[in-house]
């Protein structure tokens, strides 16, 4: 099957530092990719360029066959492509819903100006169904500030959904929550799955091997490595630069 | 909204519009003048708040809408025979909405200091053009012109007098606020909220955040012009001292007074600063601006949110 998402030697320099390296990279619909690398890697700066936040310095990155090298972020969305960031980023004085609903209205009546929000029950409907998903259904009416550390990463990745896309990115979705919120944020994650391609970076080496079906290593810009959780877990050089340490 | 406080809501509101109907009967010829020229401010403030509290964008550049109102509203009555006050709308609002797309365009590519600054700019560009190009503008006196009279063509007309002037401000004023108050509850206003809130992630779930914002600023401006219009109709003069940024100035003022993101409440401002400088003016003359100046620092530092702001919270104690 032909890949969603393809890049190109995709290259990103800032100043004398190369960032990422010619990386050729590829995904599979339905896939669960996870990229892992050390500090530094250059994992952030490839989500940055997938989704319109960076603009590469070179190469191409084909989404569906189209190149969206260089695209700003709302066209990106538009395109099919959502992520949900690494330090929370929601509208805190908003509720819940509010934060899902503005984004499931980003693909419809959003120039509407003469009806009562209110009005468009179709994206109450997505919105809901969207809090339903990441279990935040009873949390709709709180304000998303009030909501705790673990519940606002899974509004995040609410806010992500509900902008439909066809390859979701998760920027360390599980980063700072307690053992049981991992766990729920993992079979929500797979839970989802069934109708998107999900990237995934994470440092935590127990979600990445429970719940990739590849995992691709970067190093210094580089690809070290792709493979299966179990390829990896005995690639020598994995072992080496990552790992171990 | 739940259903008491919408009943609370609209009660509240068909008082104070009950109020304003009735004042130009009961209030002396001065004090109802007075009352007409705060709408009208009103107006103009209730405008930018669209910018200001609900887009996040602070513009000092509103004078120039609220001139091209002016100056649009001058054309029609001093060009078009005989003077017909449908037609001075149409021309100052073409005429703001004309400069606001210019404006947007360029300053919403700007984000915050820089914004304000830009419209701040183009404003005073449209002053000193208004202010030099005396053939068509009059320059630094200004158009004068006939009041137009109140009616629709082929069905009556009456001229103005004080009191219908005054209903019809309030009428013109009224529809204003409740569109923009519907054009803040609906999808579209929501993006603005959430631009306000976090652009980048705004921008980020698929708005091109930039052309909401210039749609934005012509929204204003349009409003602002209406302001405009209805200011030359009440006072027949159309003047440059009017899209000098003093008046930008104040309607900013009007906005941090009342409590902004509210619509009501720079409306409230307005009502208030006006009354202040003409309760200070009698007294301290020319000096009136040391006394209202204090009041307005002491209100910023004690009440960020307002007045509206602070009676909310007042009302919920």
């Amino acid at each position: 099957m032909a890949p969603v998402l393809r890049t190109e030697g995709l290259t990103v320099r800032f100043g004398g530092l190369t960032a990422l390296d010619s990386v050729d990279f590829e995904i599979r619909r339905g896939e669960i990719r996870a990229i892992i690398g050390p500090n530094g890697a250059g994992k952030s700066t490839f989500f940055n360029c997938l989704t319109g936040v960076l603009r590469p310095t070179a190469g191409r990155i084909l989404f569906n066959g189209e190149n969206i090298a260089g695209l700003p972020s709302n066209l990106i969305s538009q395109k099919g492509i959502a992520r949900s960031y690494q330090i929370t980023n929601i509208l805190p004085n908003a509720t819940t819903l509010e934060n899902v609903r503005i984004a499931a209205q980003s693909r419809r009546h959003s120039w509407s100006m003469l009806r009562h929000h209110s009005a468009y029950l179709d994206i109450i409907e997505k919105a809901e169904a969207v809090l339903e998903a990441v279990g935040l259904r009873a949390k709709a009416d709180e304000l998303a500030a009030n909501l705790s550390h673990g519940e606002q990463r899974n509004l995040e990745i609410g806010i992500a959904l509900a902008t439909e896309p066809e390859l979701l990115c998760l920027d360390e979705p599980t980063a700072g929550m307690s053992a049981a919120e991992t766990h729920d944020t993992m079979e929500l994650v797979r839970r989802i799955a069934k109708d998107l391609t999900i990237l995934i970076v994470e440092h935590d080496m127990q979600v990445v091997m429970a719940l990739a079906q590849r995992i691709t290593v970067l190093h210094y810009g580089d690809v070290l490595a792709e493979g299966t959780p179990a390829e990896i877990q005995r690639n020598p050089r994995v072992l080496e630069v990552y790992l171990k340490t | 909204m739940n259903k008491r406080s919408t009943t609370i809501y609209w009660t509240g509101f068909s008082v104070i519009l009950a109020l304003l109907i009735v004042a130009p009967l009961v209030l002396s010829e001065f004090w109802s003048r007075f009352l007409t020229e705060i709408l009208i401010w009103g107006l103009l403030a209730m405008s930018s708040d669209i910018l200001i509290g609900y887009t996040g964008m602070v513009s000092f550049g509103h004078s120039a809408f609220f001139g091209l109102g002016m100056y649009g509203a001058a054309a029609a009555l001093l060009m078009v025979r005989p003077p017909n006050l449908w037609l001075a709308i149409v021309y100052g609002l073409i005429g703001s909405a004309g400069i606001a797309l210019f404006v947007a365009y360029f300053s919403t590519r700007l984000r915050d200091i820089y914004f304000a600054i830009t419209t701040l700019i183009f404003s005073q560009i449209f002053y000193v053009i208004i202010f030099t190009w005396t053939d068509l503008t009059g320059g630094e006196n200004g158009l004068t012109f006939s009041r137009p009279a109140l009616g629709i063509p082929g069905l009556f007309s009456v001229p103005f007098s004080s009191e219908t002037l005054h209903w019809f401000v309030l009428a013109v004023v009224t529809a204003s606020y409740l569109i923009l108050r519907r054009i803040t509850q609906s999808p579209f206003g929501m993006v603005l909220q959430s631009i306000r809130e976090n652009e980048g992630r705004t921008r980020a779930i698929g708005y091109a955040v930039e052309r909401y914002k210039i749609v934005a600023v012509m929204l204003s401006g349009l409003f602002a012009g209406l302001a405009g219009v209805l200011y030359a109709i009440q006072n027949r003069f159309a003047a440059p001292d009017f899209v000098y940024f003093l008046v930008s100035g104040e309607t900013v003022i009007f906005n941090v007074m009342g409590g902004i993101g509210t619509l009501v409440g720079p409306i409230v401002g307005a009502a208030f600063f006006l009354l202040l400088r003409e309760t200070f003016s009698r007294f301290f003359t020319e000096f009136y601006l040391i006394p209202v100046g204090a009041i307005f620092i002491a209100m910023v530092i004690f009440m960020p949110q307002g007045l509206l702001g602070f009676m909310r919270r007042w009302l919920n104690q």
